[in-house]
């Protein structure tokens, strides 16, 4: 297995991607825009992509750049129905704040 | 753990037998079922079937003495139920002994109580418990196995309840009907016990299984049962401590008082320890702590006898003592001796009972024997009939009495306690004592009823122990004709006087002959004193204390003074002797006031606090278990968001430390 | 190495300009220049193929879409905002923890034994060259042969993305070509409305 591409060990890669996710957890947490939260989850989606390309490299699989590819197809498909959702729920509304959404509560 | 089965006596069919003992618990049913329809012919039932069962007693006398292989008596199996739990009858000596007296005894008492309860708005009601009682003390005696003794022994202190507490408007009868039963329930408490270890040993219910291993229990296991059974004994024939209920007792009507706790139902210990003799002869360490029991009850009844006003408490206390020789005598061996005390006492006791009875009767329920005297002029049989009792309980020689008395006595020593002799001597001083002042202050002098009770030193008059007939008709019931009353007691003077020489010839008399093989253990005398010493040494310290008594209260001027003489004893006498020695305090405060506490603790702090409470914080956890649960749901998204983050990040965490295979 | 160290920092940056942004139509500019520094660094990591997958479909049909839902929206300022009324704190630092915690396992496992990788069927390579491991050849002969399940699937999901899309937001009445007929077909069922009344 190889430990390094290029001099760059792969611990390096892994904390980038790590690093990455974190970010895009923070700010699907923490922020009130719907659409920032959504874009939040596709910097999950891509760390998360990070990673499998980078581990497919040091094995030298491909079964890691298959699955990226795979997750990239379900992030379309789920960022396109998300976009809907926000679409429908916040045509009226004055402001767009996913906090004032409280159907569920009980 | 099946042993073969030993069977005490013959075992056959005897009709006989099952219809002597079930007789009155027909005569109890009848009478409690039709009373109010029967009114006075329940009276007149109850006895006839009482003199039906003593009719029928004395003809099972062959099968009862019956000898065949070993087996003595006659056995009547009834049920039977696991291997080792057989239920039956068993007529040997000694329980024929036990029958005839509780029926012969019974049917005269029977007899005497119609005339006695004339009047009553509960006749009927009196004669089903009296009925019932018979039935009881017969269920005891003819057992054959430890169970069906316990159930005799459980229906006896339920009658005894009855019949204390028979006049129920009267507190102070319904805390002594209380008190009895509750003491006697503690020493059921004693017989199940034993009734455990008997099993677990033998694995059968029967006498004749428990008896034949008795070589086998070992001395702790066999202390152990006799110590349990003789608690039961205790509580049942009043035994010191267990004593207290007795005095009591009193509050029933008299014949009650000469049935049951006199003539019957308090010899029930006695009949036990006589029963489970062979268990007895194996231990001499509970044969010393019965033997010590009994003399220190004769003591203490005769010390409390010598102070009492009331002519039945005089009369129960002597009870104490007189049964403290009986439990001394077959304690430590001396069966043939202690049975025959509780032979003689039946009849001498039952007669100064009823005499007594005649008494209060003529006097209008006045008890008090200050507020009586000179009665042998005014109540010349009932003179004769206490005068016969008096003498033979006493133990004048040629009376019934002395005979069984001086045996006892006798026994103590041959079976090596000198100092139960030399108590038992001087107890018979004290009994002749007490006895005789009761005679002399009832029966001589001067007649004190018309006198002021203060000046007679009673404090207070009503609750000088003046007994109570049912309110409606009591002042002018009509009077049953006196020859009801009268007859049982002429009768019974000749057993009292004659019963005794039965005993007459040591090793060749008739008493012997009866029990010989019954008890079968001879006597070793380790001190040679003869027969004829004890005679004469107790006859010696019976006449001090007849003079004794003579002087204080039978003398010319001892009967001209007895206002003054009556005042000054009863208030002079000591506390200790007016509390009994303080027995009822002492338990009072060691179980009732307890239990009281324990009640309140239960009531005050665990009920509401610890029941309710738990109950209450069943509630409170679900309540706030659900609120928070409940405090999950917020509704927000971005909560929802970092809930989930939480999950993820514990999945990762796991398969970072445990790897993903 | 050096490439790897801008690259990383270009990464984090836009990521952080991303998540804070004040207006979201930067969110998207940050996270297009997100995108082109990861398509890099698919490239340096022999993974071709993906690189120019990411570009089309994360960068010119997602970011896309972003922009014309933002154009739609009346968008509002939201800044970052961690009201302590809103978001429950314990498990915001439950899951700090669990980040700290992860990469802390990362550190540890990065000392694990090797895992014994499945070689591929093409040897390792320059990029660019057919052939090679993560070129177009390879990549479509794995994915078509070895994994054509998981594609069928995909295929599935776009389809039921699409119908769900349609339905949630989509207009429901029916087609009508121009302005004139759509009024003529209004008056109609006015008409027919009025005379059903009657």
């Amino acid at each position: 297995m190889a430990t390094s591409f290029a001099g760059v060990p792969i611990f390096d890669y892994e904390a980038l991607a790590s690093i990455l996710f974190f970010i895009g957890l923070a700010g699907a947490i923490a922020r009130r825009n719907p659409l920032v939260m959504l874009m939040s989850i596709e910097l999950m989606f891509n760390a998360a992509n990070l990673a499998f390309i980078v581990f497919a490299r040091a094995w030298l699989n491909n079964a890691g750049q298959i699955f990226a590819f795979l997750v990239i197809t379900v992030a379309a498909a789920e960022a396109a129905i998300a976009l809907a959702i926000v679409v429908v729920v916040f045509r009226s509304a004055p402001q767009v704040d996913v906090d004032d959404v409280r159907v569920l509560h009980g | 753990m099946a042993n073969p089965e030993h069977v005490m006596g013959v075992v056959g069919s005897y009709p006989l037998l099952v219809a002597l003992w079930l007789l009155p618990l027909l005569g109890a049913v009848l009478c409690w079922a039709f009373g109010p329809q029967l009114k006075r012919a329940a009276g007149w039932i109850a006895t006839a079937i009482a003199f039906v069962a003593f009719g029928l007693t004395l003809a099972s006398w062959g099968a009862g003495t019956q000898s065949l292989n070993g087996a003595l008596g006659a056995d009547q199996p009834l049920v039977r139920w696991m291997p080792g739990f057989h239920l039956g009858l068993l007529l040997d000596p000694l329980s024929l002994l036990w029958a005839c007296i509780i029926t012969g005894v019974g049917a005269l008492i029977h007899l005497y109580s119609i005339g006695y309860m004339e009047g009553d708005s509960a006749f009927a009601r009196f004669f089903a418990y009296m009925n019932f009682f018979l039935f009881a003390m017969l269920t005891l005696v003819l057992s054959d196995n430890f169970v069906g003794l316990l159930i005799g022994w459980g229906l006896v202190g339920l009658a005894s309840y009855f019949l204390i507490g028979f006049w129920f408007y009267k507190p102070s009868a319904v805390a002594a009907a209380r008190k009895a039963f509750v003491i006697n329930v503690a020493g059921d408490v004693g017989i199940m016990f034993a009734i455990f270890l008997i099993v677990q040993k033998t694995g059968s219910i029967g006498f004749g299984n428990a008896f034949a291993a008795a070589d086998t229990y070992g001395p702790t296991l066999l202390l152990a049962i006799c110590i349990s059974l003789f608690i039961g004994a205790a509580a049942k024939s009043a035994q010191v401590p267990l004593h207290t209920w007795l005095p009591d007792a009193m509050e029933g009507p008299t014949p009650v008082s000469a049935l049951i706790h006199a003539a019957t139902m308090v010899t029930a210990g006695v009949y036990l320890i006589a029963r489970c003799a062979p268990l007895w002869s194996h231990d001499g360490n509970a044969q010393l702590l019965v033997g010590t029991i009994g003399g220190v009850t004769a003591l203490l009844g005769a010390v409390l006898g010598m102070v009492q006003w009331d002519i039945k408490r005089i009369l129960a206390y002597s009870t104490m003592s007189q049964i403290g020789y009986m439990i001394m005598g077959v304690g430590v061996g001396a069966y043939e001796a202690g049975v025959a005390h509780f032979f003689t006492h039946a009849f001498f006791k039952a007669q100064l009972f009823l005499g007594s009875g005649l008494i209060i009767h003529a006097l209008s329920n006045e008890q008090d024997v200050r507020r009586m005297g000179g009665l042998r002029k005014r109540l010349p049989f009932a003179f004769i009939a206490m005068l016969v009792g008096v003498l033979a309980i006493c133990g004048i020689p040629g009376f019934s009495g002395s005979f069984s008395k001086d045996a006892v006595i006798q026994g103590a020593l041959d079976h090596g306690h000198p100092w139960l002799y030399a108590v038992g001597i001087v107890t018979a001083g004290m009994t002749a004592y007490y006895m005789f002042r009761m005679l002399f202050v009832t029966f001589f002098g001067a007649y004190r009823g018309d006198i002021d009770p203060s000046e007679l030193g009673i404090r207070h008059p009503e609750f000088a122990g003046t007994s109570l007939h049912a309110p409606d008709g009591a002042a002018d019931h009509h009077h049953a004709p006196a020859w009801l009353m009268n007859v049982p007691v002429a009768i019974l003077i000749v057993p009292s006087i004659f019963a005794g020489w039965l005993l007459y010839g040591g090793a060749n008399s008739p008493w012997h002959h009866f029990f010989d093989p019954q008890f079968g253990v001879g006597a070793i005398a380790r001190i040679p004193i003869p027969e004829l010493t004890t005679t004469l040494v107790t006859l010696a310290f019976v006449a001090v204390g007849i003079f004794v008594a003579y002087l204080r209260y039978g003398t010319k001027s001892a009967r001209a003074a007895a206002v003054e003489r009556l005042r000054r004893e009863s208030l002079g006498m000591s506390p200790i002797l007016a509390n009994a020695f303080y027995f009822d305090v002492a338990l009072d405060a060691l179980f009732v006031k307890t239990s009281e506490a324990l009640g309140r603790l239960v009531s005050r702090v665990l009920d509401p606090h610890v029941v309710d409470g738990s109950v209450r914080e069943a509630v409170i956890v679900t309540q706030w278990s659900g609120a928070l649960a409940r405090s999950f749901q917020t509704g927000l998204v971005r909560a929802y968001a970092v809930f989930l983050a939480v999950g993820i990040a514990c999945f990762a965490a796991f398969y970072a430390f445990h790897g993903v295979h | 190495m050096i490439s790897f160290w801008v690259i990383a920092v270009v990464l984090v940056v836009s990521a952080l300009w991303t998540v804070t942004a004040r207006r979201p139509i930067y969110s998207v500019v940050s996270l297009l220049l997100n995108f082109a520094a990861l398509a890099t660094t698919y490239l340096i990591l022999h993974a071709e193929f993906l690189a120019v997958m990411q570009m089309i479909v994360y960068s010119g049909a997602i970011l896309m879409l972003f922009v014309f839902v933002i154009a739609l929206l009346n968008s509002g300022i939201a800044p970052i905002v961690l009201g302590r009324d809103r978001v429950p704190l314990a498990p915001a630092a439950a899951v700090a923890l669990a980040a700290v915690a992860f990469i802390a396992t990362t550190i540890a496992a990065a000392h694990a034994p090797a895992i014994v990788p499945i070689a591929s069927h093409s040897p390792l390579g320059e990029v660019g060259r057919g052939n090679v491991f993560g070129s177009i050849g390879d990549f479509g002969q794995a994915l078509f042969l070895s994994r054509l399940l998981p594609f069928e699937v995909t295929a599935l999901i776009l389809m039921v993305a699409v119908i769900g899309v349609v339905l949630l937001a989509g207009d429901l009445t029916p087609y009508v070509p121009t302005r004139r007929r759509a009024e003529r077909a209004r008056r109609a069922l006015r008409e027919a409305i009025l005379r059903e009344g009657k």
